[in-house]
């Protein structure tokens, strides 16, 4: 049926696509990070919140630009950084240092149900739990006002 | 009913006969019958269509991951069902049909990227949509698929910015030079050879050396493609000449009025590009003579030292003056060189003459030039008529 072909194609691709982030929770570890809200949501993008991570700062040693990192449990169970370099290696989360604070593509955004972004956004202490696997690739899976 | 009606009350007129009628009805009944949607059915169809995209709507925050992503499948599915049974049924528009499922597979990456949190300022989606609007266009061959291709492409060369990788440009030159070789249409032969120059451009984020000269560079590369497949070079001709008459003007105009000190100039790469540029001249003087005009631009180089851009000026002018020239011996179609002459002189003017000059003086010259050109080219007509007659 070669009529169907480019349907199956194009099935198959957002399939592996879907897969490779239920991968990354079926074999990766599980960690939760403080995170703030730094910008309001985009009317155009639908309703996300921007987020930055306090607990994730890059050291004097790093060179500001790309870097990779991996990271841990800290001993208040919050994510902190384990291990940071200026050269990949296997398993490293790949992200950009600027003034010791730390971006990665995939921790950015989140996106959230309709009406709950004013609330986290007021809120400011926020926690986001992600999924990490074994070769870096993160998978966000929940925002939450945090506790301490 | 109404066609018999009219049948006999000809017949009673004595336009035709008996065996005419039956000839005719004869010959009505083997046409295929319209088959008609009932209206009701219509309606009721659109009105379940609205309910069930706003119950989906409705509650869409609360479905789990992968039935989101797999509801907007679905549809991508149903459309290209629909396109295959309009083709073999003929019934409605199958390109359309198939277009909405390839808009709903861009669809369908959009809503796993929300569902998943994965962040679309990348090119993913682009390369996705590039891809698979080629292979509908080369599969089933319609250009409305290169519309779609062209329009990702470019996409895919913006969201590369600002820092594209080497294998991803090479990546992206070998795709699209495979849809420049085997297209046979203009339309796919145009858009391809644009996006090989675009990706040309993207030089500028490739290589820590701010050239000022890439826009040559690729254009002279791309001569080679001529070399490549020649029996497109027809199809081709004006592009290379529009470009670079573009890329001349560009020069002149950002020479003229910009300070380029953010521009890595190299005294090697200058004369390079001239002597390059007397190559091209030759290959093209030999096999593509009409396109020779592009190696002017191997001057650029050199001629962009002098900050007053005297030189560019000069030879924007004498290119433009002999073009027109050499057209109007061949009887060759003079309006994109009066295009690019009229062109030509605002920038000049702009350029040398804007702050010194009243506005009204400035339109007044310009109206003027404007009025003696088109009175030479009234001329020329009127001549050519006269010789023809």
């Amino acid at each position: 049926m070669k009529n169907f072909l480019f349907p199956f194609a194009q099935t198959l691709f957002v399939s592996i696509l879907v897969l490779s982030f239920y991968a990354i929770s079926w074999f990766g570890e599980s960690y939760v990070l403080r995170a703030e809200p730094y910008d309001p949501f985009d009317p155009f993008y639908g309703e996300y919140v921007m987020l930055q991570y306090p607990d994730l700062t890059a050291t004097d040693t790093i060179e500001p630009g790309t870097i990779y990192f991996t990271i841990k449990e800290g001993p208040d169970r919050f994510a902190v950084i384990d291990k940071i370099e200026n050269e990949p290696f296997f398993g490293a989360i790949r992200g950009y240092s600027y003034d010791n604070r730390i971006v990665t593509e995939q921790l950015e955004q989140f996106y959230v149900e309709q009406g709950l972004g004013p609330e986290l956004e007021d809120a400011r202490d926020l926690q986001l739990t992600v999924d990490v696997a074994p070769w870096g690739s993160i998978r966000p899976k929940d925002l939450e006002i945090r506790n301490e | 009913m109404e066609m018999k009606r009219k049948l006999y009350q000809w017949r009673d007129e004595g336009f035709i006969d008996q065996a005419s009628i039956e000839r005719i009805l004869a010959f009505e009944k083997q046409q295929p019958q319209k088959k008609k949607v009932p209206l009701l059915l219509m309606i009721s169809l659109i009105f379940l269509a609205l309910a069930i995209f706003s119950f989906i709507a409705a509650n869409w925050q609360l479905m789990p991951d992968l039935l989101k992503v797999s509801l907007v499948l679905l549809l991508m599915w149903i459309f290209y069902g629909l396109g295959y049974a309009a083709e073999r049924k003929q019934f409605g528009w199958p390109i359309l049909f198939r277009l909405i499922g390839l808009a709903m597979f861009a669809a369908s990456i959009i809503v796993t990227a929300q569902t998943f949190h994965f962040s679309l300022s990348n090119s993913v989606l682009p390369w996705a949509m590039f891809l698979a609007a080629l292979g509908h266009y080369f599969y089933w061959r319609h250009m409305s698929y290169t519309l779609v291709g062209f329009f990702f492409g470019l996409q895919v060369l913006t969201s590369a910015l600002p820092a594209i990788s080497w294998v991803e440009w090479g990546l992206f030159i070998a795709i699209t030079l495979a849809w420049f070789y085997f297209s046979k249409e203009a339309l796919p032969i145009v858009f391809s050879w644009l996006l090989l120059f675009g990706s040309g451009l993207m030089l500028w984020s490739l290589i820590d050396y701010t050239s000022a000269l890439w826009p040559i560079w690729t254009l002279f590369t791309l001569v080679f493609l001529l070399i490549l497949a020649p029996q497109k070079e027809p199809i081709l001709r004006p592009l290379y000449l529009i470009i670079g008459a573009i890329q001349l003007i560009v020069y002149l105009g950002v020479r003229g009025e910009a300070n380029l000190s953010f521009i890595d100039f190299s005294w090697l790469e200058v004369i390079l590009l001239a002597v390059v540029s007397i190559g091209i001249f030759g290959l093209c003087f030999i096999k593509f003579r009409t396109i020779s005009w592009i190696a002017i631009l191997g001057t650029v180089g050199l001629l962009l030292v002098d900050d007053t851009a005297i030189g560019i000026a000069i030879v924007a002018q004498l290119s433009a003056l002999s073009y027109l020239i050499m057209a109007q011996r061949q009887e060759r179609s003079l309006t994109l060189g009066f295009v690019y002459f009229i062109i030509v002189q605002f920038v000049i003017y702009v350029i040398y003459v804007w702050e010194r000059l009243d506005m009204s003086l400035f339109f007044l010259i310009g109206a003027l030039l404007l009025f003696i050109l088109s009175g030479i080219g009234w001329w020329i007509n009127r001549k050519k008529e006269g010789a023809i007659t």
